[in-house]
């Protein structure tokens, strides 16, 4: 097991070559349907008068597109696709692999098992970049034009209604939100004036957690009438008015004593 | 794997299998030609995502505790933000760039930043080749752009603007990088950092140390005594120059910034060389300092001529020689040839030492090339012994007479130099190692008690008859030869504190004088002026 971040270079040591191949939407899709071992067709290399000549041929059972629509049925991909080479040019370029997980990998090709997160290898160096491109046939062509429809409908669209929508609201005496408001309000009752010790032992325990608070806030912690609160609060905080904490209570300073002020009471 | 043979060309078949269940995902390391990365050679690699944006992300919390902290904060930020509309994006470490260290710490540092967009309309695959013969297809799920790092130290944003205003004018282009590590560490280390450089490079001056060589306009060396703060301190056996030099580059100061500053005093010094008078000079570091300031100050106001109640109340600042300078303000308003009369008038201290001040002084003047003389100068000049000469130089031009301080000893020496330094430029320097030396003359000089400042005043004001500035028949029928005057101007000429007299005895011993030379009457813009005509 290696530490996480090392790479693993024999790939590049051995300096693989390995090519880079484009290949368009469509046909990755197909090629993701296929079974087995994952044979989705054979590739063709020929020499002819010193120049090679790569093509793709898809396999038969491939070929269906599972499409929405009615003409999908009849589209097919097409099955020759010729490959155009291309140089590696101004780029070098090096594949490298990460796995997540510890399954080893039974090509030949590969190097190295992920055991731990995220094992980085160094596979090979592309010698070779390649674009795959369909061969232009009827078949192809009614492929394309099923894409193009797809593609330009909207995406939002307007549609009649018959009738109008009666399931969504419908005209009630009280509603139930505010039936359980005004049954929770009686069950309260009015905010009884508790001793002014237990409100102000309530409120330095608030103070304690945080430094401002708002009023409605602290009418909620406490429990007690505003008028009531707000006397209490005059004698030991101040109201801040301007700055960052705008219309908050706090504490005077001296009966603050917060770890990041460096005052004490 | 089957080939098959045919037509003349050859050709071989493969079956193309794209694997189903990888844990692997593949990704494309891209490397710019240029760079000419060699995958075969790195002996060791490390990569690792580069996490540094995830603050930028992650929302900071500053205080959880109580203080500087609200009740439902957070929940009311995030209903603010709904309220906006503000989306935050998250922070996917897998869109993060990688960092890549090839052959550990000494090797090289790439970073990876992933390419948008590829995988959007066309899948790329990686074909290898089995050892069956078949090709296997992989897709790629990542393309990252790998740049090489550098592990040099560069400029920052702000610092390479600066260099870029003065890419005209700095030559040495290795001192910057050198400089901008001075500026990190302690000054002391200067010393140091320059012992390593010294020989190899070209220093742009304002740096500490020994010998400078200036690549800038000035060419002039500077040989410092000690290290670079004993320049300013020492004042002894310095020439001119190093006022300049060390004006210009900052004895202490780092010399890019200090030279980009002070680029605009370069034409100051130009007449610095003339005088080599190293017995005299004082400390002139400190002078160039102040003088600058008081020579920007200076040049302003010298021009406004005639605004006599400025000038008066300076002088009644430095006053003391101010008698003799009064009279030379005058005249300086007029042509050098008055000054020079006015001068020989004057008393005359030592002229060793009024002559290198003159010199200096006169130069200065000369520099200015401003017109009328300035009041003022002169009696800064005067005080400037204290004050540095910050008079010096607004009324330069004008005034030949204005010899700071020099009132006495300079005067004759002044108006001989005034003509000859019109021509030359002479350096705010130069006055103010004029000032400086005055100040320090006074001392030694006998026919001066020391401190000018003390024996003109006492002269000027305890003996009415011997100074220049008194209320005599003769200092008024100078002033109105010179021009028309009104009895305002002259009362202001002969002000109480020069004189020595009370105003109203000032007032009447100006009638008596008026009378006695019957000058001719002219009205001047309704006012009543007198003249004299001879």
């Amino acid at each position: 097991m290696s530490d996480k971040g090392d790479v693993d270079l024999t790939g590049a040591k051995q300096n693989t070559g390995v090519w880079l191949v484009k290949v368009p939407k469509y046909l990755s899709q197909q090629w993701a349907k296929s079974s087995g071992r994952g044979e989705v067709g054979k590739l063709r290399i020929s020499k002819q008068q010193g120049k090679a000549e790569v093509s793709f041929t898809l396999n038969e059972e491939l070929t269906t597109i599972d499409g929405i629509g009615e003409k999908a049925a009849l589209v097919r991909a097409p099955r020759e696709h010729p490959f155009t080479m291309q140089t590696v040019g101004g780029q070098t370029l090096a594949v490298f692999t990460e796995s997540s997980s510890g399954q080893s990998d039974t090509d030949g090709s590969s190097s190295g098992t992920g055991t731990g997160p995220d094992k980085i290898a160094l596979e090979g160096v592309v010698v070779q970049r390649a674009e795959c491109r369909p061969a232009v046939s009827d078949n192809y062509m009614r492929l394309k034009r099923l894409q193009i429809e797809e593609s330009s409908k909207p995406v939002r669209y307007s549609q009649q209604l018959e009738k109008p929508v009666t399931t969504n609201y419908k005209p009630v005496a009280n509603h139930a939100n505010n039936l359980e408001y005004d049954k929770k309000k009686k069950e309260e009752g009015k905010r009884a004036r508790a001793d002014k010790q237990q409100v102000l032992d309530m409120l330095f325990s608030a103070f304690e957690k945080h430094q401002y608070y708002n009023i409605k806030d602290l009418v909620d912690i406490t429990k007690q009438p505003v008028i009531y609160l707000k006397e209490i609060l005059r004698d030991i905080g101040t109201y801040n008015v301007k700055g960052t904490h705008k219309n908050t209570w706090e504490l005077r300073p001296e009966y603050r004593h917060y770890q990041g002020e460096e005052k004490s009471e | 794997m089957a080939s098959l043979g045919g037509g003349g060309s050859s050709a071989t078949e493969y079956v193309v299998r794209v694997p189903k269940n990888t844990a692997k995902k593949y990704s494309i390391m891209a490397f710019n030609a240029g760079d000419k990365v060699n995958c075969s050679t790195w002996t060791q690699a490390r990569m690792e995502r580069d996490m540094s944006n995830r603050r930028m992300y992650a929302e900071e919390e500053a205080t959880e505790g109580a203080a500087g902290s609200e009740f439902g904060k957070k929940q009311r930020e995030e209903a603010r933000r709904k309220k906006y509309g503000i989306i935050t994006r998250e922070f996917k470490a897998e869109d993060q760039p990688w960092i890549l260290k090839v052959n550990g710490k000494a090797g090289k540092r790439f970073k990876g930043q992933k390419k948008g967009g590829v995988t959007e309309n066309a899948s790329y695959y990686i074909f290898t080749q089995c050892p069956d013969g078949a090709f296997e297809a992989f897709p790629v799920h990542g393309w990252y752009n790998f740049t090489p790092q550098a592990k040099h130290r560069t400029l920052t944003a702000e610092e390479a603007e600066e260099e870029w205003g003065r890419r005209n004018k700095v030559v040495n282009h290795f001192s910057i990088m050198v400089q901008r590590r001075f500026r990190e560490p302690e000054r002391g280390d200067d010393e140091e950092e320059e012992g390593e450089k010294g020989g190899k490079k070209k220093k742009k001056g304002g740096r500490g140390g020994d010998l400078r060589i200036h690549d800038l306009e000035d060419d002039l060396e500077m040989s410092s005594d000690d290290s670079d703060s004993s320049m300013g301190e020492d004042g002894e056996g310095k020439s001119k120059k190093k006022v300049s030099d060390a004006k210009g580059k900052g004895k202490k100061k780092k010399g890019s910034k200090r030279n980009a500053a002070e680029d605009s005093d370069d034409g100051d010094f130009e007449g610095v060389e003339v005088d080599y008078m190293s017995d005299d000079t004082s400390s002139e570091e400190d002078e160039p300092e102040k003088v600058k300031p008081s020579k920007t100050e200076d040049v302003p106001k010298g021009v406004d001529e005639m605004s006599d109640s400025e000038e008066e109340s300076e002088e009644e600042k430095q006053n003391e020689e101010e008698t003799k300078e009064e009279e030379e303000e005058e005249e300086g308003k007029k042509t050098p040839v008055h000054m020079e009369k006015k001068k020989k008038k004057g008393e005359k201290d030592s002229s060793g030492e009024s002559d290198t001040s003159d010199d200096s002084d006169i130069e200065g003047e000369a520099a200015s090339a401003l017109f009328m003389a300035k009041k003022r100068t002169p009696p800064k000049r005067g005080g400037g012994r204290g004050s540095t000469g910050s008079s010096r130089t607004g009324s330069r031009p004008g005034t030949p007479s204005i010899d700071s301080g020099s009132t006495s000893n300079t005067l004759r020496a002044a108006a001989n130099k005034l003509e000859q330094s019109k021509r030359q430029m002479p350096p705010v320097s130069s006055e103010t190692p004029a000032a400086k030396r005055l100040k320090m003359e006074p001392s030694p000089q006998s026919p001066q008690p020391s401190g000018k400042s003390t024996p003109q005043p006492a002269s000027g004001k305890s003996t009415p008859s011997s100074s220049d500035v008194q209320l005599t028949e003769e200092a008024v029928r100078r002033y109105l030869i010179r021009k028309p005057m009104t009895t305002k101007d002259l009362l202001k000429k002969f002000q109480t504190k020069r004189t020595g007299l009370s105003s109203d005895q000032t007032v009447n011993v100006l009638a008596q004088i008026l009378k006695r030379l019957n000058p001719e009457r002219k009205n001047i813009n309704d006012k009543m002026h007198f003249y004299l005509t001879e």
